[in-house]
Protein backbone atom coordinates (compact mmCIF):
# COMPACT_ATOMS: atom_id res chain seq x y z
CA UNK A 1 0.00 0.00 0.00
CA UNK A 2 1.22 3.74 -0.40
CA UNK A 3 1.19 5.36 2.34
CA UNK A 4 -0.94 8.19 2.75
CA UNK A 5 0.99 11.02 4.34
CA UNK A 6 -1.82 13.77 3.94
CA UNK A 7 -1.56 17.19 5.54
CA UNK A 8 -3.78 18.79 7.03
CA UNK A 9 -5.45 20.90 4.09
CA UNK A 10 -5.68 18.01 2.00
CA UNK A 11 -7.61 16.05 4.67
CA UNK A 12 -10.36 18.95 4.62
CA UNK A 13 -10.04 18.58 0.65
CA UNK A 14 -10.66 14.94 1.14
CA UNK A 15 -13.01 14.98 3.93
CA UNK A 16 -14.81 18.11 1.23
CA UNK A 17 -14.77 16.00 -1.31
CA UNK A 18 -16.51 12.72 0.56
CA UNK A 19 -19.40 15.36 1.71
CA UNK A 20 -19.79 16.42 -1.76
CA UNK A 21 -20.15 12.58 -2.93
CA UNK A 22 -22.52 11.85 -0.34
CA UNK A 23 -24.83 14.90 -1.44
CA UNK A 24 -24.25 13.74 -4.94
CA UNK A 25 -25.93 10.26 -4.31
CA UNK A 26 -28.73 11.94 -1.96
CA UNK A 27 -29.12 14.19 -4.36
CA UNK A 28 -29.03 11.88 -7.56
CA UNK A 29 -31.19 9.15 -5.82
CA UNK A 30 -33.92 11.14 -3.83
CA UNK A 31 -34.51 13.77 -6.77
CA UNK A 32 -34.02 11.91 -10.19
CA UNK A 33 -33.59 8.27 -9.86
CA UNK A 34 -36.27 7.95 -7.13
CA UNK A 35 -38.85 9.74 -8.39
CA UNK A 36 -38.00 8.30 -12.07
CA UNK A 37 -38.16 4.67 -10.18
CA UNK A 38 -41.35 5.86 -8.59
CA UNK A 39 -43.07 6.72 -12.11
CA UNK A 40 -42.44 3.97 -13.85
CA UNK A 41 -43.44 1.70 -10.87
CA UNK A 42 -46.63 3.19 -10.97
CA UNK A 43 -46.92 3.03 -14.76
CA UNK A 44 -45.92 -0.87 -14.93
CA UNK A 45 -48.87 -1.07 -12.27
CA UNK A 46 -51.44 0.81 -14.44
CA UNK A 47 -50.22 -1.29 -17.34
CA UNK A 48 -51.21 -4.65 -15.69
CA UNK A 49 -54.35 -3.18 -14.34
CA UNK A 50 -55.18 -1.97 -17.56
CA UNK A 51 -54.16 -5.44 -18.75
CA UNK A 52 -55.91 -7.10 -16.88
CA UNK A 53 -59.12 -4.93 -17.48
CA UNK A 54 -58.46 -5.79 -20.87
CA UNK A 55 -58.47 -9.66 -20.21
CA UNK A 56 -61.70 -8.99 -18.53
CA UNK A 57 -63.23 -7.20 -20.92
CA UNK A 58 -62.82 -9.56 -22.78
CA UNK A 59 -64.54 -12.14 -20.78
CA UNK A 60 -67.19 -9.51 -20.35
CA UNK A 61 -68.10 -8.61 -23.79
CA UNK A 62 -67.81 -12.87 -24.37
CA UNK A 63 -70.23 -13.51 -21.21
CA UNK A 64 -72.97 -10.52 -22.46
CA UNK A 65 -73.23 -12.24 -26.13
CA UNK A 66 -73.59 -16.15 -24.86
CA UNK A 67 -76.21 -14.90 -22.03
CA UNK A 68 -78.32 -13.28 -24.60
CA UNK A 69 -78.50 -16.37 -26.70
CA UNK A 70 -79.17 -18.07 -23.73
CA UNK A 71 -81.46 -15.74 -22.56
CA UNK A 72 -83.37 -15.20 -25.58
CA UNK A 73 -86.24 -17.43 -24.81
CA UNK A 74 -86.63 -15.76 -21.36
CA UNK A 75 -86.82 -12.09 -23.10
CA UNK A 76 -89.22 -13.07 -25.57
CA UNK A 77 -91.22 -14.66 -22.70
CA UNK A 78 -90.60 -11.44 -20.58
CA UNK A 79 -90.91 -9.20 -23.86
CA UNK A 80 -94.62 -11.03 -23.92
CA UNK A 81 -95.63 -10.91 -20.37
CA UNK A 82 -94.88 -7.31 -20.48
CA UNK A 83 -97.03 -7.09 -23.63
CA UNK A 84 -100.08 -8.49 -21.67
CA UNK A 85 -100.77 -5.58 -20.37
CA UNK A 86 -101.23 -1.98 -21.96
CA UNK A 87 -99.68 1.25 -20.56
CA UNK A 88 -101.67 3.45 -17.92
CA UNK A 89 -102.45 3.04 -14.85
CA UNK A 90 -104.64 -0.41 -14.25
CA UNK A 91 -107.62 0.79 -12.96
CA UNK A 92 -108.47 2.92 -16.14
CA UNK A 93 -107.61 -0.39 -18.34
CA UNK A 94 -108.76 -3.16 -16.04
CA UNK A 95 -112.52 -3.03 -15.46
CA UNK A 96 -113.45 -2.27 -19.42
CA UNK A 97 -111.19 -5.03 -20.39
CA UNK A 98 -112.91 -7.63 -18.26
CA UNK A 99 -116.77 -6.25 -19.01
CA UNK A 100 -115.66 -6.51 -22.60
CA UNK A 101 -114.15 -10.22 -22.26
CA UNK A 102 -117.49 -11.26 -20.41
CA UNK A 103 -119.42 -9.88 -22.60
CA UNK A 104 -117.67 -11.80 -25.54
CA UNK A 105 -118.09 -14.73 -23.35
CA UNK A 106 -122.49 -14.73 -23.36
CA UNK A 107 -122.02 -12.80 -19.56
CA UNK A 108 -123.48 -9.36 -20.38
CA UNK A 109 -123.07 -7.99 -16.81
CA UNK A 110 -119.80 -7.49 -15.38
CA UNK A 111 -118.28 -5.25 -13.12
CA UNK A 112 -115.01 -5.08 -11.55
CA UNK A 113 -113.63 -2.67 -9.30
CA UNK A 114 -110.35 -2.35 -7.64
CA UNK A 115 -109.93 -3.74 -4.40
CA UNK A 116 -106.46 -3.17 -3.13
CA UNK A 117 -102.55 -3.27 -4.51
CA UNK A 118 -99.45 -4.33 -3.07
CA UNK A 119 -95.81 -4.45 -4.14
CA UNK A 120 -94.35 -8.18 -3.77
CA UNK A 121 -91.99 -9.29 -1.03
CA UNK A 122 -89.67 -10.64 -4.09
CA UNK A 123 -87.15 -8.61 -5.04
CA UNK A 124 -87.10 -9.87 -8.65
CA UNK A 125 -90.57 -8.34 -8.74
CA UNK A 126 -89.86 -5.13 -7.25
CA UNK A 127 -90.28 -3.62 -11.01
CA UNK A 128 -94.06 -5.46 -10.64
CA UNK A 129 -96.63 -4.84 -8.73
CA UNK A 130 -100.13 -7.35 -7.41
CA UNK A 131 -103.93 -5.97 -7.81
CA UNK A 132 -106.46 -7.52 -6.86
CA UNK A 133 -109.95 -7.34 -8.07
CA UNK A 134 -112.96 -7.83 -7.09
CA UNK A 135 -115.48 -8.77 -10.44
CA UNK A 136 -119.29 -8.94 -10.09
CA UNK A 137 -121.56 -10.84 -12.64
CA UNK A 138 -124.79 -10.89 -11.10
CA UNK A 139 -126.34 -12.96 -14.07
CA UNK A 140 -124.32 -16.05 -14.60
CA UNK A 141 -125.38 -18.79 -16.45
CA UNK A 142 -123.65 -21.67 -15.08
CA UNK A 143 -121.93 -23.19 -18.48
CA UNK A 144 -121.06 -19.70 -19.79
CA UNK A 145 -119.87 -18.99 -16.58
CA UNK A 146 -117.53 -22.29 -16.75
CA UNK A 147 -116.09 -21.55 -20.21
CA UNK A 148 -115.64 -17.62 -19.83
CA UNK A 149 -113.29 -18.35 -16.33
CA UNK A 150 -111.51 -21.08 -18.87
CA UNK A 151 -110.25 -18.76 -21.41
CA UNK A 152 -110.17 -16.26 -18.55
CA UNK A 153 -107.68 -18.42 -16.81
CA UNK A 154 -105.87 -19.29 -20.53
CA UNK A 155 -106.04 -15.76 -21.42
CA UNK A 156 -104.46 -13.80 -18.24
CA UNK A 157 -101.44 -15.89 -17.13
CA UNK A 158 -100.72 -13.29 -14.65
CA UNK A 159 -104.00 -13.22 -13.33
CA UNK A 160 -105.20 -15.99 -10.51
CA UNK A 161 -108.61 -15.96 -9.14
CA UNK A 162 -108.22 -16.68 -5.45
CA UNK A 163 -111.63 -16.53 -4.56
CA UNK A 164 -115.00 -17.07 -5.99
CA UNK A 165 -118.52 -17.00 -4.88
CA UNK A 166 -121.29 -18.04 -6.58
CA UNK A 167 -125.22 -18.30 -5.20
CA UNK A 168 -127.91 -19.10 -7.18
CA UNK A 169 -130.42 -16.76 -7.99
CA UNK A 170 -133.99 -17.05 -6.59
CA UNK A 171 -135.47 -14.86 -9.16
CA UNK A 172 -134.32 -16.26 -12.55
CA UNK A 173 -133.14 -20.16 -11.37
CA UNK A 174 -131.19 -20.60 -14.66
CA UNK A 175 -128.83 -17.99 -13.38
CA UNK A 176 -125.86 -17.81 -10.72
CA UNK A 177 -124.95 -14.07 -9.26
CA UNK A 178 -120.85 -14.63 -8.94
CA UNK A 179 -118.35 -12.79 -6.82
CA UNK A 180 -114.71 -13.29 -7.96
CA UNK A 181 -111.45 -11.66 -6.05
CA UNK A 182 -108.70 -11.82 -8.84
CA UNK A 183 -105.07 -11.05 -8.11
CA UNK A 184 -102.74 -9.61 -11.31
CA UNK A 185 -99.38 -8.95 -11.44
CA UNK A 186 -98.94 -5.90 -13.15
CA UNK A 187 -95.90 -3.88 -14.48
CA UNK A 188 -95.45 -0.70 -12.75
CA UNK A 189 -95.82 2.19 -15.45
CA UNK B 1 29.43 9.45 -10.81
CA UNK B 2 28.73 12.71 -12.08
CA UNK B 3 26.80 14.72 -9.23
CA UNK B 4 23.33 15.94 -10.82
CA UNK B 5 21.96 18.98 -9.62
CA UNK B 6 18.33 19.23 -9.64
CA UNK B 7 17.43 22.64 -9.28
CA UNK B 8 14.22 22.59 -10.46
CA UNK B 9 13.05 20.05 -7.84
CA UNK B 10 10.72 22.49 -5.54
CA UNK B 11 8.68 23.51 -8.76
CA UNK B 12 8.80 19.63 -9.88
CA UNK B 13 7.25 18.75 -6.14
CA UNK B 14 5.02 21.59 -6.33
CA UNK B 15 3.95 20.28 -9.76
CA UNK B 16 3.45 16.97 -8.25
CA UNK B 17 1.64 18.29 -4.60
CA UNK B 18 -0.44 19.96 -7.52
CA UNK B 19 -1.06 16.50 -8.75
CA UNK B 20 -1.90 14.59 -6.08
CA UNK B 21 -4.39 17.29 -4.31
CA UNK B 22 -7.29 15.15 -3.20
CA UNK B 23 -9.84 18.13 -3.80
CA UNK B 24 -8.60 17.64 -7.49
CA UNK B 25 -9.18 13.97 -7.33
CA UNK B 26 -12.14 13.81 -5.09
CA UNK B 27 -13.99 16.27 -7.78
CA UNK B 28 -12.40 14.16 -10.80
CA UNK B 29 -13.68 11.23 -9.34
CA UNK B 30 -17.06 12.59 -8.53
CA UNK B 31 -17.53 13.79 -11.86
CA UNK B 32 -16.72 10.54 -12.99
CA UNK B 33 -19.02 8.62 -10.80
CA UNK B 34 -21.95 11.37 -11.86
CA UNK B 35 -20.99 11.03 -15.04
CA UNK B 36 -21.64 6.81 -14.83
CA UNK B 37 -24.83 8.16 -12.73
CA UNK B 38 -26.49 10.40 -15.30
CA UNK B 39 -25.82 7.72 -17.71
CA UNK B 40 -27.54 5.43 -15.79
CA UNK B 41 -29.99 8.01 -15.23
CA UNK B 42 -30.74 8.21 -18.93
CA UNK B 43 -30.99 4.33 -19.62
CA UNK B 44 -34.19 4.61 -16.89
CA UNK B 45 -35.22 7.82 -18.24
CA UNK B 46 -35.29 5.90 -21.36
CA UNK B 47 -37.07 2.68 -20.48
CA UNK B 48 -39.01 4.85 -18.37
CA UNK B 49 -40.25 6.43 -21.55
CA UNK B 50 -40.87 3.27 -23.82
CA UNK B 51 -43.07 1.84 -20.46
CA UNK B 52 -44.83 5.70 -20.81
CA UNK B 53 -45.67 4.75 -24.45
CA UNK B 54 -46.76 1.08 -23.58
CA UNK B 55 -49.21 2.40 -21.16
CA UNK B 56 -50.30 5.02 -23.94
CA UNK B 57 -51.37 2.06 -26.12
CA UNK B 58 -53.15 0.58 -23.37
CA UNK B 59 -55.03 3.08 -22.57
CA UNK B 60 -56.03 3.95 -25.91
CA UNK B 61 -57.21 0.28 -26.18
CA UNK B 62 -58.62 0.41 -22.53
CA UNK B 63 -60.96 3.86 -24.25
CA UNK B 64 -61.67 1.82 -27.10
CA UNK B 65 -62.96 -1.11 -25.34
CA UNK B 66 -64.22 0.52 -22.34
CA UNK B 67 -68.05 1.73 -23.60
CA UNK B 68 -68.32 -1.65 -25.31
CA UNK B 69 -67.77 -3.26 -21.59
CA UNK B 70 -69.78 -0.80 -19.80
CA UNK B 71 -72.47 -1.50 -22.54
CA UNK B 72 -72.05 -5.36 -21.64
CA UNK B 73 -71.54 -5.45 -18.24
CA UNK B 74 -75.11 -3.06 -18.38
CA UNK B 75 -76.45 -5.82 -20.27
CA UNK B 76 -75.72 -8.67 -18.44
CA UNK B 77 -76.82 -7.01 -15.84
CA UNK B 78 -80.14 -6.08 -17.23
CA UNK B 79 -80.71 -9.51 -18.69
CA UNK B 80 -79.88 -11.93 -15.21
CA UNK B 81 -82.89 -9.51 -13.96
CA UNK B 82 -84.76 -10.30 -17.01
CA UNK B 83 -84.19 -14.18 -16.38
CA UNK B 84 -84.51 -13.88 -12.35
CA UNK B 85 -88.07 -12.05 -12.84
CA UNK B 86 -88.64 -14.60 -15.94
CA UNK B 87 -88.05 -17.36 -13.95
CA UNK B 88 -90.55 -15.93 -10.66
CA UNK B 89 -93.26 -14.93 -12.90
CA UNK B 90 -93.56 -18.03 -14.24
CA UNK B 91 -93.47 -20.03 -11.35
CA UNK B 92 -96.34 -18.07 -10.14
CA UNK B 93 -97.91 -18.82 -13.28
CA UNK B 94 -97.41 -22.83 -13.02
CA UNK B 95 -98.50 -22.01 -9.17
CA UNK B 96 -101.93 -20.89 -9.92
CA UNK B 97 -104.96 -22.96 -9.42
CA UNK B 98 -107.31 -22.84 -11.98
CA UNK B 99 -111.10 -22.87 -11.19
CA UNK B 100 -112.42 -24.34 -14.64
CA UNK B 101 -111.40 -27.83 -14.04
CA UNK B 102 -112.78 -27.76 -10.27
CA UNK B 103 -115.97 -26.21 -11.59
CA UNK B 104 -116.74 -28.87 -14.91
CA UNK B 105 -115.63 -31.86 -11.80
CA UNK B 106 -118.33 -30.45 -9.73
CA UNK B 107 -120.95 -29.72 -12.37
CA UNK B 108 -120.24 -33.54 -13.71
CA UNK B 109 -121.31 -34.88 -9.80
CA UNK B 110 -124.05 -33.53 -9.23
CA UNK B 111 -127.18 -35.54 -9.76
CA UNK B 112 -130.18 -34.83 -11.24
CA UNK B 113 -132.07 -34.78 -7.49
CA UNK B 114 -129.53 -32.62 -6.06
CA UNK B 115 -128.84 -28.84 -6.39
CA UNK B 116 -126.26 -26.48 -5.51
CA UNK B 117 -127.20 -23.35 -4.02
CA UNK B 118 -123.99 -21.27 -3.26
CA UNK B 119 -120.61 -22.17 -3.38
CA UNK B 120 -117.64 -20.58 -1.87
CA UNK B 121 -114.03 -20.99 -2.48
CA UNK B 122 -110.55 -19.86 -1.18
CA UNK B 123 -107.52 -20.34 -2.72
CA UNK B 124 -105.34 -20.54 0.77
CA UNK B 125 -102.19 -18.56 1.19
CA UNK B 126 -98.71 -20.15 0.54
CA UNK B 127 -99.92 -22.93 -1.02
CA UNK B 128 -101.66 -24.13 2.02
CA UNK B 129 -104.41 -25.66 -0.68
CA UNK B 130 -107.97 -25.04 -1.68
CA UNK B 131 -111.03 -24.56 0.80
CA UNK B 132 -114.67 -24.52 -1.03
CA UNK B 133 -117.98 -24.52 1.05
CA UNK B 134 -121.04 -25.94 -0.76
CA UNK B 135 -124.40 -25.61 0.24
CA UNK B 136 -127.31 -27.50 -2.05
CA UNK B 137 -130.12 -29.21 -1.27
CA UNK B 138 -131.12 -33.23 -2.32
CA UNK B 139 -134.10 -34.54 -2.86
CA UNK B 140 -135.00 -38.59 -2.61
CA UNK B 141 -136.77 -40.97 -1.46
CA UNK B 142 -133.71 -40.79 0.91
CA UNK B 143 -132.86 -37.62 0.51
CA UNK B 144 -129.83 -38.06 3.15
CA UNK B 145 -128.44 -40.82 1.20
CA UNK B 146 -128.56 -38.61 -1.89
CA UNK B 147 -126.41 -35.94 -0.37
CA UNK B 148 -124.25 -38.80 0.76
CA UNK B 149 -123.55 -39.99 -2.91
CA UNK B 150 -122.96 -36.46 -3.96
CA UNK B 151 -120.14 -36.23 -1.15
CA UNK B 152 -118.85 -39.90 -1.97
CA UNK B 153 -119.02 -38.64 -5.93
CA UNK B 154 -117.17 -35.84 -4.96
CA UNK B 155 -114.07 -37.21 -3.18
CA UNK B 156 -113.74 -39.73 -5.80
CA UNK B 157 -113.61 -37.49 -8.76
CA UNK B 158 -111.70 -34.75 -7.02
CA UNK B 159 -109.51 -37.69 -5.58
CA UNK B 160 -108.40 -38.26 -9.61
CA UNK B 161 -107.22 -34.84 -9.82
CA UNK B 162 -105.97 -33.47 -6.98
CA UNK B 163 -104.29 -34.89 -3.56
CA UNK B 164 -105.38 -34.66 0.46
CA UNK B 165 -109.09 -34.34 -0.66
CA UNK B 166 -111.81 -33.89 1.88
CA UNK B 167 -115.37 -33.74 1.68
CA UNK B 168 -117.35 -33.36 4.58
CA UNK B 169 -120.49 -32.55 5.80
CA UNK B 170 -120.80 -29.05 7.57
CA UNK B 171 -124.48 -29.76 8.52
CA UNK B 172 -127.13 -32.17 6.71
CA UNK B 173 -130.74 -31.73 7.52
CA UNK B 174 -134.39 -32.80 6.57
CA UNK B 175 -136.28 -30.12 5.31
CA UNK B 176 -140.07 -30.11 6.18
CA UNK B 177 -140.41 -29.38 2.05
CA UNK B 178 -142.09 -32.12 -0.28
CA UNK B 179 -140.78 -31.64 -4.13
CA UNK B 180 -141.60 -33.42 -6.90
CA UNK B 181 -138.57 -35.16 -9.13
CA UNK B 182 -140.32 -36.79 -12.43
CA UNK B 183 -144.08 -36.94 -10.90
CA UNK B 184 -142.63 -38.11 -7.67
CA UNK B 185 -142.95 -36.64 -4.25
CA UNK B 186 -139.68 -36.49 -2.63
CA UNK B 187 -138.88 -35.17 0.80
CA UNK B 188 -135.78 -32.94 0.78
CA UNK B 189 -132.62 -32.30 2.69
CA UNK B 190 -130.16 -29.25 2.95
CA UNK B 191 -126.23 -29.78 3.27
CA UNK B 192 -123.73 -27.87 3.80
CA UNK B 193 -120.48 -29.58 2.42
CA UNK B 194 -116.91 -28.38 3.37
CA UNK B 195 -114.25 -29.74 0.37
CA UNK B 196 -110.53 -28.75 0.84
CA UNK B 197 -108.03 -30.56 -1.26
CA UNK B 198 -104.00 -29.27 -2.27
CA UNK B 199 -103.59 -29.21 -5.66
CA UNK B 200 -99.70 -27.92 -5.49
CA UNK B 201 -98.34 -31.15 -4.23
CA UNK B 202 -98.97 -32.22 -7.18
CA UNK B 203 -99.62 -31.70 -11.02
CA UNK B 204 -102.47 -29.96 -10.98
CA UNK B 205 -105.17 -30.49 -13.47
CA UNK B 206 -104.99 -28.17 -16.22
CA UNK B 207 -108.21 -26.53 -17.59
CA UNK B 208 -109.08 -26.90 -21.18
CA UNK B 209 -107.59 -26.08 -23.54
CA UNK B 210 -103.92 -25.62 -22.05
CA UNK B 211 -103.14 -23.50 -19.77
CA UNK B 212 -100.24 -21.86 -21.00
CA UNK B 213 -100.24 -17.83 -22.55
CA UNK B 214 -101.65 -17.60 -26.10
CA UNK B 215 -98.65 -16.90 -28.75
CA UNK B 216 -98.53 -13.36 -29.33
Amino acid sequence: MIPLNLKRDQIQKLVLSAIGFVVLLYVYFSFFLGPLNKSRNAMLLKINDRQSKLNASKNDISKAGSLEQQAANATARFAALKALNPEGAPIAWFPPRIKVFFANQQIDKANARLENSSPFKESELSEWMRYNWLIELPQAEFSALGTAIAELENSEPLLSITKIKILASNDQPQFQQVVMTASTIIQKR
Amino acid sequence: MALHLNLFHEEIQELRQRQRDPLKIGILVVIGFGALLFLYYAWCAYRTLEIRSRLNTKEQEWSKVEPKVIAAQKRATELTGIISTTRVLDQMIEDRFFWAPFLQELSRCVAPNAQLTSLEGNVLDDKKGVAVSIEGVSAGREPRSAAEDLRQMLLEQLGKSYKDVKVEFKTLEDLDTIVNVGGTNMAMARYVLTVSFNPFSTVAASPTPNPRMKNK
